[in-house]
């Protein structure tokens, strides 16, 4: 009876996933998507790269979920995630996995960018994909930095200000920065719109087409060290070593006929 | 020969395409720059502030102990976002039952006497608690009226009684009394507040720094 109810699940299961593959294309898309060949050596550290996807996403998703409650006004920032915390169903776990993935997602980038170092992976013909990591890890950090400030709290909104006064120490064009990021010459109203702006839409619309051409590009090269990366040498390889074992062959078959020569 | 030298595009066609992409160019970059660039262009260029220019109160010179500064948290109006930060602008009517939408900038002011040492003229007032004209200006010499905010970064400093030395928390910035440096990061002393005494003792201060922009609230 299990047998039986076991088997028409998965014939159902077949039957839906070729309906959708012969539509969609659903199914191989996922196999390409999902499979990359990894290198055996250090598998495990392969997988810093799509940690730091998944806490992306998950940036992005809880992002969207406080964005309904969250009011970016000098007045009510620090209130609306007050009430965030306090009063909405499940506001602190959304707030809390929002924030702890926010930290967690540096130290993971932190480690991916040790691992492509240190595994040599940003050696020619990757050396754009380093350049576009950089840029991501640039931009994540502003996206902390500015989300920080959006609690309009005093730990977010001195950070602000020192923020800014660091900028303000740029050569040349230092006031026109800070005047730029403050919306005028103090803190205010204007700051926080722009910090808004900033974290929500501007940095997001840079982010998401740049870990598309990341990814473009590692599935363009292919993991350093995977298998393919030799795939050249080692069909080489094999072939050299098919010759040998060929000539090998008909080398001992000639010594053999030379015997049977001299037997005879 | 003379065939392939020959450029398809003439040069009347390549400057009227010049000339429509720069201006096709210049409508879809330019407005949405200047407007992201309004308050720098109003600030630094206009000399916009988004503090009215207006003294306003911070306390009395007959507060101020000797030997520590005392500090004032001071509300500027601060017209930033929410209406046209014109002078005058808060005195437009606003619909029955909204209030004006000017804010306020909160500024923390650390006055002291100089060197920590009363000025004798508040000793031997009589208790008149009335100045006139030459110990205003004798007292003006004598006082010291900082922002709080580290010439550093901008972090708010603090008078720490047992050094008796204001202290920056952020990267350990020090200053005296008179807010002059002492130690740490800051590349100068406290930004001074513009400031005038009344006859009455009163102490106004203006949004105004006398030695610098700190780039603060």
């Amino acid at each position: 009876m299990i047998a039986r109810i076991k088997s028409r699940t998965r014939e159902v299961a077949h039957n839906l996933a070729d309906w959708m593959e012969e539509r969609t294309g659903i199914v191989s898309m996922t196999e390409t998507f999902l499979f990359e060949p990894v290198p055996s050596k250090g598998k495990w550290l392969y997988t810093l790269g799509s940690a730091t996807l998944f806490l992306i996403t998950l940036q992005f998703l809880t992002g969207i979920l406080l964005l309904f409650y969250y009011a970016p006004t000098a007045d009510e920032a620090w209130d609306s995630i007050y009430y965030i915390m306090t009063e909405a169903y499940f506001g602190q776990f959304i707030r809390g996995i929002h924030f702890w993935s926010a930290n967690i997602l540096i130290v993971v980038i932190g480690l991916h960018m040790v691992r492509t170092f240190f595994s040599g992976a940003y050696k020619a013909p990757r050396e754009m994909n380093w350049v576009v990591g950089v840029v991501l890890i640039l931009l994540v950090t502003i996206l902390a930095f500015t989300g920080y400030a959006l609690r309009w709290d005093q730990e977010g909104f001195w950070a602000w200000e020192v923020g800014i006064k660091i900028g303000s120490y740029t050569p040349f064009i230092g006031q026109y920065v800070a005047t730029f990021l403050l919306g005028g010459d103090t803190a205010g109203p204007a700051t926080l719109s722009r910090i808004f702006a900033i974290h929500v839409w501007l940095l997001p619309a840079l982010l998401a087409p740049l870990i598309g051409a990341h990814l473009y590009l590692l599935r363009k090269h292919g993991e350093f060290g995977a298998e393919f990366e030799y795939s050249k040498r080692l069909s080489e390889l094999r072939e050299r070593r098919q010759i040998e074992e060929y000539s090998s062959y008909t080398e001992g078959e000639g010594s053999l006929e030379d015997d049977r020569d001299s037997r005879g | 020969m003379a065939e392939l030298q020959r450029d398809p595009v003439s040069r009347g066609q390549f400057l009227t395409m010049g000339i429509v992409g720069s201006l096709v160019g210049a409508v879809l970059t330019i407005p949405p720059t200047v407007y992201l660039l309004s308050p720098t262009i109003q600030t630094n260029f206009q000399g916009r502030s988004d503090i009215p220019d207006e003294w306003v109160e911070a306390g009395s010179v007959w507060e101020i102990p000797s030997g520590a500064p005392i500090e004032y948290r001071v509300e500027f109006p601060q017209n930033q976002t929410y209406d046209a930060g014109q002078p005058g602008a808060e005195e437009e009517p606003t619909p029955e039952g909204v209030a004006p939408n000017v804010g306020t900038a909160i500024n923390t002011v650390l006055v002291s006497w100089r060197d920590g040492n009363l000025p004798g003229i508040l000793e031997d007032n009589g208790g008149t608690q009335t100045l006139s004209a030459p110990e205003v200006e004798e007292l003006s010499r004598r006082i010291n009226v900082l922002s709080n905010h580290c010439a550093h970064l901008g972090c708010p400093t603090r008078w720490q009684a047992e050094k008796g030395l204001i202290v920056c928390p952020c990267h350990g910035g020090e200053y005296d009394i008179n807010g002059g440096y002492r130690a740490g990061p800051p590349p100068h002393g406290l930004f001074r507040f513009a400031f005038e005494i009344r006859e009455n003792g009163g102490l106004y201060v203006k949004h105004d720094f006398t030695n610098g922009t700190p780039w603060v609230v």
